[in-house]
């Protein structure tokens, strides 16, 4: 989240130079200046080494009619490369691995221009973006789907639908010192008073340090019955449904508050120093990732790795998907997907896949000889997947300032949560939020907009009269409209007929030139139509 | 260059062999130009072959009119600005009245390619999962198995045969697919994928062919969506809705969108987004109050221990002189970036060096990230210790620059120390640094980098409508409104604010820039 500035400025002006392709549908250009890692010529896949190759098919560098485009990142990169001699000598197509660091970035820009790979590794997160711009093709797991973590099939999907094929889990556990902590406690309060001891005992600085404010907090905010977002029936994320000032959250922050101001919880919420005070036996407890293994390992101390302590509910972080998906601009849509369902959703790949990344694997019958790595793969049975819809970019700030405030005791939890869930409803309500509109077949004909069944069109939008009601006047040519009531700039809630929601649409004639005065009761969702 | 330089003023007196090369350099040139054209024109790269094509042609009026010699020399320069300053300028212009982004990255005519290549399951249509064959002759046939455990083998164009009536069966295997069809040989669903052709062919006949949808399911399928050109709509077949495109979003007479859109102009719309936005509501006046005080504070306080510095080491009689300034320009020798990093961990408040000093010497712990005010004081210490030493520089230099018999003749007209400098010095010196001053200042207006590396512009400030911070400025304010918390990447947005700060930044230095006019006039007549 903290990229510089410039780093999106250029983006806009590299989008920019994207967007002046606004020429034939499929504008593969090569001289686009700014797009360096799209697809090399095939020749130049990097497979083994030219040594071993040698033996097999002497002198004739192994070429292909067909191919397929990978774009990994550093870790995984080396793990792909070791199934592209296997693949290609089975299937005779070629396999093209490529490590692109900022694919996140690029693809949006390469994938419309035909140049983006075949299949792209994701972080789950990203995939509401991308399917919401048509880039990415759906998968159909069929059988299969039994193999997968159902938690990671859930994360991995958008809109009902699977866009890729998850490989790895990756979710935060709770730590403890055992030098200091025998058995590990097993609710909050628990951890205050057995942290709370060893503080009053003076052998240790605080009993918890936060390692952030949102994502590394989250496991105590649900042990409260806190939430970011509430789900729809299917599992998917609503982004009607903000609960960042849900009460469980209030009441994580009021606990918060409270440890803080005992002296038990450390005010400071920086990652490094919450780690560096876990490993130097100053604080008993961390809530930390598989990603800081290497570094606690490293640090000598004894640490073992269990459930999150729960209090009201079940103290769940969240969980991140790794996985790959199939670009559906490519020319290859059916091949990827074939590649990525018959050859990677397989025993043999996925626990290749496992042992190289070094996350718990999304496929079930992976083992893994690494307890700590057991242990977090435990826990991710009760994780929740981190939103993958667009709207959690708009949590993220103002929660971490909320949660800042709370901690630094400024302001009480409620007060901070309250107004953080107000600032983050606004942005996905967007500049539009409050509208009150009658998109109909009668918009462009009114003159007040460009075109038809547009809620967002501030022409035809209804002022308020101040009780309840919100009305317009316009003139109309003769004929026979349709509209609807459309709340803030969009059709996601919107009202028909008798006032049902996502109701018929009203119909009216205009025997003459005239004007409709159009009367919305925000009480009873009804719409008055008067013709003159 | 000394060689050029004497060339220079001469015009070229055509000698023959001189002019050949200069024409066959241009060939070079043009020949580059127009293959470089031409191949952004067979792309669809229109706007960068005009482009090219107009630097080119304009290069070719330069070199060869006459008249035109003296721009001869700012050729190379101007052309590159052209296509790295100007171009992109335009180009971000032209994207701000877009609605390039998440959900309408796709052109217009991609984005129907991809409706129209949807298919749907009918009611009462079949599904099978399915094993292809393939023979001599590179013709495929598919073994397929339903739910209910019936299997048919399909070839393109004929009735589905059921198993039991299929000839040329090889072996069945435990899931009951057969080895080979006659001389068809059973392939990997990787092996079939590979023919680009194979989801458009039809297996069976019109009545009960199917069509391969993913690496496992074949079914009888119906193109989802028909475009109507010339109503220009798309129609959906599975629920008979038809949809039109409202800036770039395909949207039923119901109301329903369609997943995703196209690029399409939008015209001020980004723009009055940004105006009806919340982040217009938010703490503006502190913000903006902050940012002025911010760049002053900063510009001033760097000038003056930058100048202090230069103005006791200008005695030339001080030992070490040279290795004490040396050391001095340390800071500004070590990238930003890391010393802003360094700052940030030294007011660290339970760790950081600086509270630890404070704290056995005056038992003093401030807060500096929780405390605004304080978090504003530590922030213009790192300023001042990021830019004093381009000022030192700067004033070293202009300082020998006043001519010595001024502060002479002050001497016999009986002026003290702080008189010479304030009546002599400051305002000699205002005149050559003036401008440096406007340009530090217009710099930290924008000093995006400090505020967001040092705390995000945080402390977060209580119940404000959006999201602000105590140190935010302007510019890392409304990156947290457009970039960081936006609902998802929307560059047309983004684009469409770059260009209103740049016009705030713009209308800034023009201003100022006039303020200096002024100085330079004091100092012409003092």
């Amino acid at each position: 989240m903290k990229k510089s500035l410039f780093v999106i400025l250029s983006l806009v002006l590299i989008a920019a130079f994207a967007l002046s392709a606004c020429g034939p549908a499929e504008a593969p250009a090569t001289e686009e200046p700014m797009q360096e890692p799209a697809v090399e010529e095939p020749m130049e896949e990097p497979t083994e080494e030219p040594a071993a190759e040698a033996t097999e098919e002497p002198a004739e560098e192994a070429t292909f009619d067909t191919y397929i485009t990978i774009w990994s990142d550093d870790m995984l990169t080396p793990v792909l490369l070791g199934f592209v001699e296997d693949f290609q000598n089975e299937y005779g197509i070629g396999l093209v691995v490529e490590n692109v660091p900022d694919r996140n970035d690029q693809f949006p820009i390469a994938a419309p221009a035909g140049e983006g790979p075949d299949i792209i590794m994701l972080a789950h997160d990203r995939l509401g973006g991308f399917a919401d711009s048509g880039l990415l093709a759906p998968i159909d797991l069929g059988d299969k789907a039994a193999n997968f973590n159902p938690a990671a099939l859930q994360a991995y999907s958008y809109n009902g639908q699977l866009v890729g094929v998850p490989y790895a889990v990756e979710n935060m556990a709770f730590f403890y010192n055992t030098d200091m902590v025998d058995t590990p406690p097993t609710t909050w309060d628990e951890v205050m008073e057995v942290g709370g001891a060893l503080v009053d005992a003076g052998e240790a600085t605080y009993a918890l340090a936060l390692a952030g404010t949102t994502y590394d907090a989250y496991p105590l905010m649900t042990a409260f019955g806190g939430y970011v977002f509430g789900t729809n029936e299917d599992g998917s994320y609503n982004p009607q449904d903000v609960g960042i000032d849900s009460e469980g959250m209030i009441a994580a922050g009021d606990f918060i508050k409270a440890g803080v101001e005992a002296g038990y919880i450390s005010s400071s919420t920086d990652w490094d120093t919450a780690h560096v005070q876990f490993e130097t036996g100053e604080v008993p407890f961390l809530m930390a990732g598989p990603w800081a293994l290497d570094r606690l390992r490293e640090s000598g101390v004894p640490y073992a790795i269990t459930n999150f302590p729960s209090e009201t509910a079940v103290g769940a972080p969240f969980s991140g998907v790794q996985g790959f998906a199939v670009n559906a601009l490519s020319d290859n849509v059916l091949l990827a997907q074939a590649f990525l369902t018959e050859f990677l959703a397989t025993d043999a790949s996925m626990q290749k896949l496992a042992e190289g990344s070094n996350r718990p694997s999304a496929w079930l019958s992976v083992t893994s000889d690494d307890p700590d790595l057991a242990a977090f793969g435990e826990i991710a049975a009760v994780a929740q997947p981190m939103p993958n819809i667009p709207e959690m970019g708009s949590v993220w700030g103002s929660w971490g300032d909320a949660t800042t405030l709370v901690v630094n005791g400024e302001q009480d939890a409620a007060e901070a949560y309250g107004n953080a869930a107000a600032q983050i409803r606004d942005l996905i309500a967007g500049a539009a939020a409050g509208m009150v509109n009658v998109p109909g077949s009668w918009q462009a004909a009114s003159g007040a907009c460009e075109g038809d069944w547009d809620p967002a069109c501030e022409g035809s939008a209804l002022t308020d009269n101040g009780d309840g009601t919100y009305s317009a006047t316009f003139e109309l040519p003769a004929g026979d409209y349709e509209a609807k009531v459309a709340m803030d700039g969009a059709w996601t809630e919107n009202y028909g007929v008798d006032g049902a929601a996502d109701g018929d649409n009203y119909a009216f004639t205009v025997e003459a030139d005239g004007t409709v005065t159009f009367t919305y009761d925000s009480e009873t969702h009804l719409l008055d139509i008067v013709i003159e | 260059m000394g060689v050029r330089l004497k060339k220079q003023p001469k015009i070229p007196s055509g000698t023959l062999w001189k002019v050949t090369l200069r024409l066959l350099l241009l060939l070079a040139i043009d020949g580059f130009v127009i293959w470089f054209a031409m191949s952004a024109f067979a792309e669809g790269y229109f706007q960068l072959g005009v482009v090219i094509a107009l630097l080119g042609a304009g290069t070719n009026y330069v070199i060869l009119a006459k008249d035109l010699y003296p721009i001869r020399w700012m050729l190379v320069g101007l052309v590159f600005m052209t296509m790295f300053a100007i171009w992109p300028i335009l180009l971000t212009v032209f994207v701000a009245f877009t609605n390039y982004g998440d959900g309408h990255l796709l052109t217009k005519q991609q984005s129907i390619d991809l409706f129209l290549q949807e298919r749907y399951l009918p009611e009462g249509g079949n599904a099978y999962t399915w094993t292809g064959y393939i023979n001599e002759n590179d013709e495929y046939a598919l073994w397929l198995q339903n739910e209910d455990g019936e299997s048919y083998l399909a070839y393109p164009g004929k009735p589905l045969i059921p198993a039991a009536e299929a000839s040329g069966l090889g072996e069945l295997d435990e899931d009951g697919i057969p080895a080979s069809v006659g001389d068809y040989k059973r392939l990997n669903a990787i092996q079939v994928a590979t023919n680009k052709e194979i989801v458009d062919v039809q297996f069976g006949t019109d009545l009960d062919g199917v069509r391969i949808r993913s690496a496992r399911e074949a079914a009888q399928l119906e193109p989802k969506f028909e475009y109507d050109a010339e109503q220009d709509t798309l129609i959906n077949h599975e629920n008979g809705q038809i949809y039109t495109p409202v800036d770039g979003t395909w949207t039923s007479n119901k109301g329903d969108r369609l997943s995703f859109g196209f690029r399409a102009g939008v015209g001020f719309d980004n723009f009055t987004r940004f105006f009806k936005s919340s982040a217009l509501r938010g703490p503006l006046f502190h913000i903006i109050s902050w940012n002025f005080i911010f760049a002053f504070m900063s510009v001033f306080m760097t000038f003056s221990l930058g100048l202090i510095i230069a103005y006791i080491y200008n005695d030339r009689s001080l030992p070490g002189r040279k290795i004490i300034q040396s050391f001095l320009l340390i800071p500004y020798t070590i990238p930003s970036l890391i010393t802003i990093i360094i700052w940030r961990g030294m007011f660290n408040n339970e760790y950081g060096v600086i509270n630890r000093i404070l704290e056995s010497l005056f038992h003093i712990a401030p807060a500096w990230t929780v405390e605004p005010n304080l978090a504003k004081i530590a922030i213009l210490i790192v300023n001042l210790w990021l830019g004093y030493p381009y000022f030192m520089l700067i004033t070293s230099g202009a300082l020998q620059a006043i001519p010595e018999d001024l502060y002479e003749a002050a001497s016999i007209d009986g002026a003290n120390g702080i008189q010479k400098f304030f009546r002599i010095t400051l305002p000699m010196l205002l005149v050559s640094v003036g401008p440096l001053l406007v340009a530090s200042f217009v710099y930290n207006f924008n000093n995006f980098n400090l505020i967001f590396l040092f705390i995000e512009g945080g402390p977060p400030i209580p119940n404000s409508p959006t999201r602000a911070g105590y140190t935010d400025i302007l510019i890392s304010y409304v990156y947290n409104f457009a970039f960081a918390a936006g609902r998802a990447k929307e560059y047309g947005l983004g684009a469409a604010i770059t260009i209103i700060i740049f016009i705030i930044v713009a209308a800034i230095t023009l201003f100022q820039f006039k303020y200096t006019r002024m100085w330079e006039e004091v100092g012409e007549n003092a």
